[in-house]
Formats: structure tokens, C-alpha cells, sequence
């Protein structure tokens, strides 16, 4: 497995070689890392539009984008450039203030969980030992945009969706967090890197039993449910409030929260692939030496986004099956469904943490 | 106890139905798209036999219609859609006959009722089968039918010519 | 006639009139009485139709009562007042909820004023519209009301007239929503509305406290346009009112005209419109079911059911050379002969539904989400569903025997067995499933006709221009959103004196804020999406 640690280092030794001084060589490497992760951010944004039109597409019996380019692969590229160039149309009679701070901080909190996410061997930016607690606090800050948004468009429809939101993130972000504490127990570690490791031999989701695979699936409607993607959708809901929070935004406005929900949905995936599928790690079968050798000469971002996006397709497949909730329904599923699953599913990892039944 | 069998039944009836709902849209992922793609498949586009496209007045190589300026068909118009202006001219025989001089069809108003082709005594005018008639100046949506220049055709000419 | 002599009884001075339907004439002042005993002593519980006419020295209305039993048994009331400065009549509300909205129609279009209304709102125009359409003296020239590009505040007056203890008339007013409702605005464009349709919704949290439908924005006045059109010229704007049963309205309008004018069709014609009309059904339902499924969020369930409605377009087109506004039936026939392909297509398609109608069952009806979200929502009960003239699938799905293939078989009904797909609960899950039993239902008739269509030619002769003589003509069809009336009253001339089209979305759309109060905004989407009204039906 190659470790991009060796990349790394050889660039902060050609810049240290530049006798630079410290800080310097501190703040080039911080603009290093922060254009790789826009840019990273940008492309994985375009590639997930794209992706999704196309198994939208194939779900409906449709062909999807085919025009632009090959595949249609060059179709968000032009979209992306159409919703630059289009006009920020100003509201009157609105919280200016919060309103053009709003989208910021959806993109800010996407942003910040983006950056600690560890994408191959050596390919992380930054490693917090309390990484999934901070993923969980700072994902969770994009609820605060939301809500401004809706409060601050002076719009009934922004402000039903708004408050439609935050109804639905406080009571989701309880199912994500359970099912990730369950996880750490299991692990015994909240530092990504450490729980990437451990499943070197074998991924959690195969090595924690069923209630390793019941908080994969929880996490999963919770962390769908988290992203407001159907059938989840309700803070948006179409057909019944027309855009919900986001209505009276337009332009690259606009194109914050769409880029943020898609962003959202990766990053979502790829905490379930960091926590249940081994993050980077290779396949690995216990006693098949042979397989497991081949596995590891496929590069490690490979594993991650493989990984992350069959997450994403499993996300993509309920939210073009299923009907939207309708709010009730939608707190009965966390409240009367997830949650004492959730809690039930603590107590037996605990079991099993302390009884060893683990592999 | 009813109550906490029945919140386990709701467990089970929740997660098969949406099963089942998962396994209907995988299928159908892998089902032959339906999509048609225009307009890469303009060879093959076959327009039905009745099809309603353009009002169109059909003229044989001599530069001949068949219309005689009744006016039959612009007053079974319900929306105004045709216009017809004639003029009178005296044949070499004396009889005063009508000519077409402008046969103006405005595609903008048009609802394809097929009345004006079903109620022209001579056949004069059929719709044809174009299905690409957007434009972008709404005044080209004014047509002159008849050519320019082109005169009613002679019905012995065309008796004589079925026969 | 017992009902003849009952009637004298109560009132001498009637006049009576052995029409189409048996007809009664009386004074506006005896017009409630003789109402109210035909609705609760007689059974005349189902409003068919409320027509304003301007009878020239009178303005009057004309009603088709019929009993909810046998909705095609039907008696006509008329009266009309000679006042034509300021006409008033009594409101019949207080008998028949669907003549709410009606005489809001009469109002608006021809200034009639009804005593004891509750709501005296003009429906389809603004308040600063000036005449009054449908009245033969009416001036339409652009002058009078030019085209506003100012934005028109609502007139949020309920204007009301009653009478006082000592018999005088006096206005009323009453705001319809007060100071402190939250009024969200659910169209004229919105995702759901499925067209320029426009609720104000009274909104407290989630939930719906009032609905005013707000109508009137794609209103064309087809039936003033009619009464300056001959009758094969008028048949092209039927296709255009309800435009996804476009050939069952026009076979009643052709049909009404038909029998007015005495033409037989010959028995292959009736096959061909009988077969068509169930097409469009089934096309008609699948739009509706997938335009539901996608107002409730299943946008692949939409495209399910527009891929396989496209088999049915296809159909049509061979046929028909349009795929929307087909135009196809015409007065004595219809206007080509079957395609050689269509009896192919059509038996392909038969067991293509069968089976593919167990997928939406799967991926929709069964789902625990859509089934939540369906089941008791929406009740209506069998009794508001026949004062509110609810039919169609729709009043069905309440108990409401209504279908007029049933009850009185027109075209090749009578020769077919068919069951009449009834429901009991009402709520928005029984009038999905009625939908989607009777596209199996109408499969059935077509698999029954699709291989007996007897020779014969597709078209009648007919004379040259049409007069339809004097006299006053209706004709009900079983439209796929309910019941579709033609009523036409001539006076011999090549165009009609006055033409009305009872719509069924009329009936639909006044119904919305009765059974949609206290559920929630998405269960008014839902609502909506199973009413499946189409606005140029409702606004004609």
C-alpha cells in the first residue's frame, strides 16, 4: 500500500530545504492543503451532481444527461458555470445581514467536516483523537444556516421549511450520534485514524456482529434524514412549499446549499465508510493471504471513494423509491423507531465489548 | 401487551413494504430506457398519417393549385386563422371568374381542428407532416400558401389526368 | 305523473313542460320552496347542474336535479326574473352545496344576485371587471376592460344579502381571514397545482385551518365563444376544457347534438368512441396516479406511469394524428377510420397494464409511507359527496353510485359487462385505489370490444350547416373526472343560444376546503393529487 505520508513529507522537506523559516513553511503548507480540499470539494461536488442525475436517470427508465460532452459528463461543468453567471436577484423587506450570511454557513460546516476526513493512507488533513466528535458538531452546525435562511427571507413558505428543519435535525442528529457511540464503543477510540486502523484485518461492519450492522443501517436513514434528501426532504418538500428555506435564493446563493447537499451526502457516506467499511483499508478476508495481497495493490483513495460512493448509491436508491415523509411520520420514524432501536443496539455492543463475542 | 405487538407488526409490514418498493426500482434500473433521443433519431421519426403539422396548399410541377378561392374554408375557421383575398378577372370567354391572389394561414392561431381540410370542396389545401415549426419572429408565423405566381389548375387538365 | 300533482299541489301556478326532461317553471319567489321540497321530500338530493341564462327580457337559472340513487333521472327547475337592472333570486346553498360556487359563476358572468348566499364573490372574474359576459347585451370590446398589468389586490369581502325581520334586503359584509392568519399562497404557480390554480391557505403551524380556492385564471369564457360558433366549429374547444379526457367531452358534446338533431351513428362509431373514451380513461388515470405520486414525493413513480401512459399517446396517435388534443370525434362519427394497427396495439397493451399495475401497487399503494400518508385523510362522506356533487372516482370512492355508464348507457355501455369500482371510506386512499381499479375496469371493456368491432362506415352524413331545433338539450357523460354535462338551449339557429358545460372539477375544487381543514400542508398536496382536478375544466 503506498503511503501518501511519503508525498507529504517530501514536500515539507523541499520547503524546510528552502530555509524558510517555520511559520513559513506553516502557512504555505495550510494554503497547500486548503486549495487540494477546495478543489477536492469542487470536483467531488460536480461528480456527485452528475452521478446522481445519471442513477436518477437509470432508475426512471431514463437516459439522463447525454448531451454535453460524453455521458453528459460535461453537463454540471456547464451548469456550474451557468448558476456563476446568473443574476443574485435582491429581496426587499429582508434581514440582509443574516440572509447573505446564511448560505455561508451551510458551506462552512460541510467544509469543515470535509477537511478531516481521511481519504487514503496518509491522506489526512488533520487528525483530532476526538475526530467523529468533531465531524458531529461541526456537521451539525449547518442547521444554524438553515434556519437563518428561512427566518431571514421574510418568505412563509422559507420559514415553514426552516422550522420543518430544524424539527428534523435536532431529532436526527440524536439517531447519528447514537449510532456512532456505538460504534466508538466497539472501537474504543473517537480518533478517525485509530478506528481505520483496526479494521485493517476486517471491517467493522463484518467484525461487530448485528448490532454493528444495524447502526450501519440506522446511520445511514439517520445520516440521509440529516442531509434533507428524500424522502427526507421536507424542508425543501417541492410540491408542497415550492423550495422551502432556500426559495428566495438565487444564483451562486443558491448554488451554496445545492453544492452543501451534496456535499453533505458524501460526507455522510463517507463517515459510514471511515466507521463501518474500513475507511481506506483494502478488502481483507481473514486466511486468504492471495486475495488480500491483490486487494492491497488497489490504490487507497480507490477503496474510500468506491466505498463512499456504493454508500451513496444506497442513499441515491431509497431517495428515488420512496414517497416523502409527512412531518409526523417523520418524527414517529426517530422517535418511536430509531431511537429505542438505537438504544437497544448500545446496550448490545456494550455486551458484547465486555463479553469479548467479537471477532 | 397489544399495543407493543402491534408497534412490532408495524416493525415488520414497514420494513417489507419498503423492500419491496426497493426491489421494484432495481428492476426497473436495469430495464431498457425508454427515453427517445430527438433529435439524433430524426431519420426514423415517422410522423402518423393524420398527423397535423403545417397547413400547406400542394402545387403540381406546373406551378398549379387547386383552390378557388371559395372562402369555404376561412369561414369554417373558428379562430380566424385563414385569409383569403381574391380578385375577379374576366376570362377570354366573357365569364367573370374569382382568382386567389393571397392565401395568408396564420400557424400562430391555429388549433388543428382539421375543419378547413375537411370542408374544402376541391381538396385544395392538406396539413403537412413538419413537426419542427418553432421559430423565433412571431410574424413568420404568417404564411402565404400559395406560391408566387401560380394559378388554379384547369379541371379538365386534371380530369383528364385521373383518367 | 304523481310528482306532477304533488307539485300542483304546492304550488298551482307552475308551469310544466315535457322536454328532454321533465321541466317545471315557477316564479323566483316560489323557486326555494318548491327546491327544498323536491331535495328532502322527493330525493332530488344531487345539484347535476346550476345554468345562468339570459332569456333576452329575463335573466333566469336553470337547474337539473336528480336523485343520488339514479343520478340520470333528472327533473329541470327554471325560473327567472324580469328585473334585469338588479336581479336576485334565491341562493339554493342551504339544499345544495355545490350550488355554492355555481351561483358564484351566474353572479360573475351575468350579474345575478342570490338572497341568502354566503359568499357573493364574482368566481372567475375580478371584482373591477365591468358587464357581465353571458348576458346578450354584453359589450366586448377591450375598451371596457383593458388588460391591467398592475398587480389587483383580493377582494377579501364575503358580501352576503338576507333578509330582515320586516322583509327588507340588507347587505352584509365579513372578512375571510382575519388580521393574525398566517395565509400562505398555494398558487397560481406552484409545483402542485397541477396549473394556474390558486389556494389562499389559512395556516396555524402545520395545520389547515381554511382553504379559498381562487379561480378564474385560464377562465376563457369557451361557453360565450360557443354561442357565436356553429356547432362542428365549437367541437375543437372541448378538447381544451378538461384536455386529459379531451375525446369524452367531445363524444358528449357530439352526442348531445346527435340526439338534438336526430342523427344515428352507426354501431362501428359507437365501438370506436366507446373504445377511445376508455383509453383516455385508463391515459387519463395514469397521469392522475403518477401526477400523485409525485405531488407526495415519489417522482419515480411518476415516470413510471407516464412511460407506460405514452403506449396509450402512441395509440392515439396512430389513429387520431395528435397525441393530446386529439380532435377526433365529430358531429355523426368520427373524423378517420381505425388505424390497421390499432386492435394490435391495443391487445398488446391490455396485458402489458395487467402487469405492470402490480408494480405501482408495490413501489406506491403498498408502501408504509404512502399508505400513512393516504389512509383517513381527507374523509368525505357519501351525503356531503351528493350535496357537493362530487362524482367521478372521487364521489365514488365515497359510496356515491354515479357513473353514468351505469346508470344510463350511452354509446356501446349497454353492451358490455363492467363493474362500477365503489368504495366506502372517502379518504384520499380510496379515491387513489378507485382510480387504479378502474383502469382494470376499463382494460375489461376494452378487451371485451377490441375484437367485435362490427363494419360499418365512421361517419354519418350530415347536412352541410346544422340547426339544432328549439329546444333545450342536455347530455351527461362519464368523463374520467366525473360526471360531464352538455347543456345546450337552442332557438334554431346554426349556433346555440346558450351553452353550459358542467364540469366535474368544479365540484372537485369546492370540496377542497371542506375536507382538507385541520389535516396538514402535505395532506393538502395529497388531497389535491386524489381529487386530480384539472384547471381548464374548472375555469372553462
Amino acid at each position: 500500500m503506498f503511503d501518501f505520508k511519503v508525498l507529504t513529507q517530501w514536500i515539507d522537506q523541499s520547503l524546510r530545504a528552502l530555509n524558510l523559516p517555520d511559520f513559513g513553511v506553516l502557512v504555505i503548507e495550510l494554503v497547500l492543503v486548503g486549495i487540494a480540499l477546495l478543489a477536492a470539494y469542487a470536483i467531488l461536488a460536480i461528480i456527485l451532481i452528475w452521478f446522481e442525475r445519471k442513477i436518477c436517470a437509470w432508475f426512471q427508465c431514463r437516459l439522463g444527461p447525454n448531451r454535453v460532452g460524453i455521458f453528459g459528463l460535461l453537463q454540471t461543468f456547464a451548469d456550474t458555470i451557468k448558476i456563476l453567471l446568473k443574476e443574485l436577484i435582491p429581496i426587499n423587506n429582508n434581514d440582509k445581514i443574516l440572509f447573505y450570511l446564511a448560505p455561508f454557513i451551510v458551506i462552512l460546516s460541510s467544509m469543515l467536516s470535509f477537511g478531516a476526513l481521511p481519504f487514503g493512507k496518509g491522506l489526512q488533513a488533520i487528525d483530532f483523537n476526538i475526530g467523529i466528535f468533531y465531524m458531529m458538531a461541526v456537521s451539525s452546525l449547518g442547521v444554524l444556516g438553515v434556519l437563518l435562511a428561512g427566518w431571514s427571507s421574510n418568505n412563509k413558505f422559507s420559514m415553514i421549511g426552516a422550522m420543518r428543519s430544524g424539527a428534523q435535525m435536532v431529532s436526527y442528529e440524536l439517531s447519528v450520534g447514537l449510532s456512532l457511540l456505538t460504534m466508538v464503543i466497539f472501537a474504543g477510540s473517537m480518533q478517525l485514524s485509530q478506528i481505520v486502523n483496526q479494521q485493517a484485518d476486517l471491517w467493522f461492519i463484518f467484525k461487530g456482529h448485528v448490532p454493528a450492522l444495524i447502526a450501519f443501517l440506522v446511520y445511514l436513514i439517520a445520516g440521509h434524514a440529516e442531509t434533507s434528501r428524500g424522502p427526507f426532504d421536507l424542508p425543501e418538500a417541492e410540491s408542497e412549499l415550492t423550495a422551502g428555506y432556500h426559495t428566495e435564493y438565487s444564483g451562486i446563493q443558491f448554488g451554496f446549499y445545492y453544492l452543501a447537499e451534496y456535499l453533505n451526502m458524501f460526507i455522510i457516506a463517507a463517515i459510514a465508510t471511515t466507521v463501518f467499511l474500513g475507511g481506506w483499508q483494502p478488502l481483507h478476508i481473514p486466511g486468504l493471504d492471495g486475495f488480500n495481497h491483490v486487494m492491497d495493490y488497489i490504490p487507497t483513495p480507490v477503496w474510500f471513494l468506491g466505498k463512499a460512493f456504493f454508500c451513496i448509491f444506497l442513499s441515491l436508491w431509497v431517495r428515488w423509491t420512496f414517497p416523502r415523509l409527512r412531518i409526523d411520520q417523520l418524527l414517529h420514524l426517530e422517535w418511536k423507531y430509531l431511537l429505542p432501536l438505537n438504544l437497544l443496539n448500545i446496550l448490545f455492543m456494550a455486551l458484547i465489548v465486555i463479553f469479548k463475542w467479537h471477532f | 401487551m397489544g399495543g407493543f405487538a402491534a408497534y412490532l407488526k408495524s416493525w415488520v409490514t414497514g420494513i417489507v413494504s419498503l423492500l419491496t418498493g426497493l426491489k421494484v426500482s432495481i428492476v426497473n434500473f436495469f430495464r431498457p430506457k425508454v427515453t427517445e433521443s430527438y433529435p439524433e433519431n430524426r431519420k426514423t421519426l415517422v410522423m402518423p398519417e393524420h398527423f397535423k403539422g403545417v397547413l400547406t396548399m400542394p402545387h403540381n410541377e406546373n406551378n398549379e393549385h387547386k383552390c378557388t378561392a371559395c372562402g369555404i374554408c376561412q369561414m369554417n375557421c373558428p379562430n380566424g386563422t385563414i385569409k383569403i383575398t381574391s380578385q375577379t378577372i374576366e376570362t377570354e370567354d366573357g365569364k367573370k371568374k374569382k382568382i386567389l391572389d393571397t392565401y395568408l394561414y396564420n400557424l400562430g392561431q391555429c388549433t388543428f381542428c382539421n375543419l378547413c381540410v375537411l370542408t374544402c370542396p376541391s381538396n385544395a389545401i392538406v396539413f403537412s407532416k413538419d413537426y419542427e415549426t418553432a421559430i423565433f419572429t412571431r410574424s413568420k408565423l404568417i404564411m402565404k400558401l400559395n406560391n408566387e405566381g401560380s394559378r388554379l389548375e384547369e379541371k379538365k387538365k386534371s380530369a383528364s389526368g385521373e383518367a | 305523473m304523481e310528482l306532477k300533482e304533488k307539485i300542483l299541489k304546492r304550488l298551482p301556478d307552475a308551469g310544466f313542460e315535457d322536454a328532454q326532461y321533465p321541466t317545471v317553471t315557477v316564479e323566483p319567489d316560489k323557486l326555494h320552496e318548491l327546491a327544498s321540497m323536491l331535495c328532502r321530500e322527493e330525493g332530488y338530493d344531487f345539484l347535476v347542474s346550476l345554468t345562468g341564462v339570459d332569456w333576452g327580457d329575463s335573466l333566469g337559472v336553470v337547474y337539473h336535479l336528480a336523485r343520488s340513487g339514479n343520478p340520470l333521472d333528472m327533473i329541470v327547475l327554471k325560473t327567472a326574473t324580469a328585473d334585469k337592472e338588479h336581479p336576485q333570486l334565491f341562493s339554493v346553498t342551504d339544499l345544495w352545496e355545490t350550488a355554492n360556487l355555481n351561483e358564484r359563476e351566474a353572479y360573475g358572468l351575468l350579474g345575478i344576485n342570490f338572497i341568502n348566499h354566503p359568499d357573493m364573490r364574482r368566481l372567475f372574474l375580478n371584482e373591477k371587471w365591468k358587464g357581465f359576459p353571458l348576458r346578450k347585451d354584453y359589450d366586448a370590446s377591450p375598451e371596457n376592460n383593458p388588460l391591467s398589468i398592475e398587480s389587483e389586490p383580493f377582494s377579501d369581502k364575503l358580501r352576503s344579502l338576507s333578509f330582515t325581520t320586516q322583509g327588507d334586503i340588507i347587505e352584509k359584509e365579513k372578512e375571510l381571514f382575519g388580521k393574525e392568519e398566517y395565509v400562505v399562497n398555494i398558487g397560481p404557480q406552484h409545483p402542485s397545482t397541477h396549473g394556474v390554480l390558486h389556494f389562499r391557505v389559512s395556516l396555524d403551524g402545520e395545520l389547515i385551518r381554511k382553504v379559498d380556492p381562487n379561480l378564474g385564471y385560464i377562465h376563457r369564457g369557451i361557453e360565450k365563444m360557443c354561442e357565436s360558433m356553429t356547432y362542428p366549429q365549437m367541437l375543437h374547444l372541448t378538447d381544451r376544457l378538461d384536455y386529459l379526457s379531451a375525446h369524452i367531452n367531445r363524444h358528449a358534446l357530439c352526442s348531445c347534438i346527435e340526439k338534438a338533431v336526430e342523427i344515428e351513428v352507426s354501431e362501428r362509431v359507437e365501438y370506436i368512441r366507446t373504445m377511445m373514451d376508455e383509453l383516455q380513461r385508463i391515459a387519463s388515470h395514469l397521469l392522475g396516479w403518477s401526477a400523485m405520486c409525485m405531488d407526495m414525493g415519489a417522482l419515480t413513480a411518476f415516470i413510471y406511469g407516464m412511460r407506460d401512459r405514452e403506449k396509450i399517446i402512441d395509440i392515439f396517435q396512430d389513429t387520431c394524428g395528435a397525441r393530446l388534443i386529439m380532435n377526433y370525434n365529430v358531429i355523426g362519427g368520427v373524423m378517420y377510420d381505425l388505424h390497421p394497427d390499432f386492435q394490435k396495439k391495443v391487445k398488446e397493451f391490455i396485458p402489458y397494464m395487467r402487469k405492470i399495475m402490480k408494480e405501482y401497487h408495490q413501489i406506491f399503494t403498498g408502501n408504509v409511507i404512502a399508505d400513512e400518508r393516504m389512509k383517513s385523510i381527507g374523509i368525505l362522506s357519501k351525503e356531503q359527496a351528493v350535496s357537493y356533487g362530487v362524482t367521478g372516482p372521487s364521489g365514488r370512492a365515497s359510496g356515491f353510485s354515479c357513473d353514468v355508464r351505469k346508470h344510463r348507457p350511452y354509446a356501446a355501455y349497454g353492451k358490455i359487462k363492467f363493474n362500477e369500482v365503489l368504495r366506502e371510506e372517502g379518504d384520499t386512499f380510496a379515491r387513489y385505489m378507485v382510480r387504479l381499479d378502474e383502469i382494470l375496469e376499463s382494460l375489461n371493456i376494452l378487451e371485451q370490444l377490441v375484437d367485435h368491432i362490427p363494419e360499418g362506415p365512421y361517419q354519418a352524413k350530415t347536412k352541410p350547416i346544422i340547426r339544432i331545433p328549439e329546444g333545450e338539450y342536455f347530455q351527461s357523460v362519464e368523463a374520467a373526472r366525473g360526471l360531464f354535462g352538455v347543456y345546450i338551449c337552442s332557438k334554431g339557429d346554426k349556433s346555440p343560444y346558450r351553452l353550459k358545460f358542467r364540469s366535474p372539477g368544479l365540484s372537485l375544487v369546492s370540496i377542497v376546503d371542506l375536507i382538507s381543514r385541520n389535516e396538514k400542508i402535505a395532506d393538502l398536496i395529497a388531497i389535491g393529487g386524489s381529487l386530480d382536478y384539472v384547471v381548464p375544466d374548472i375555469d372553462r
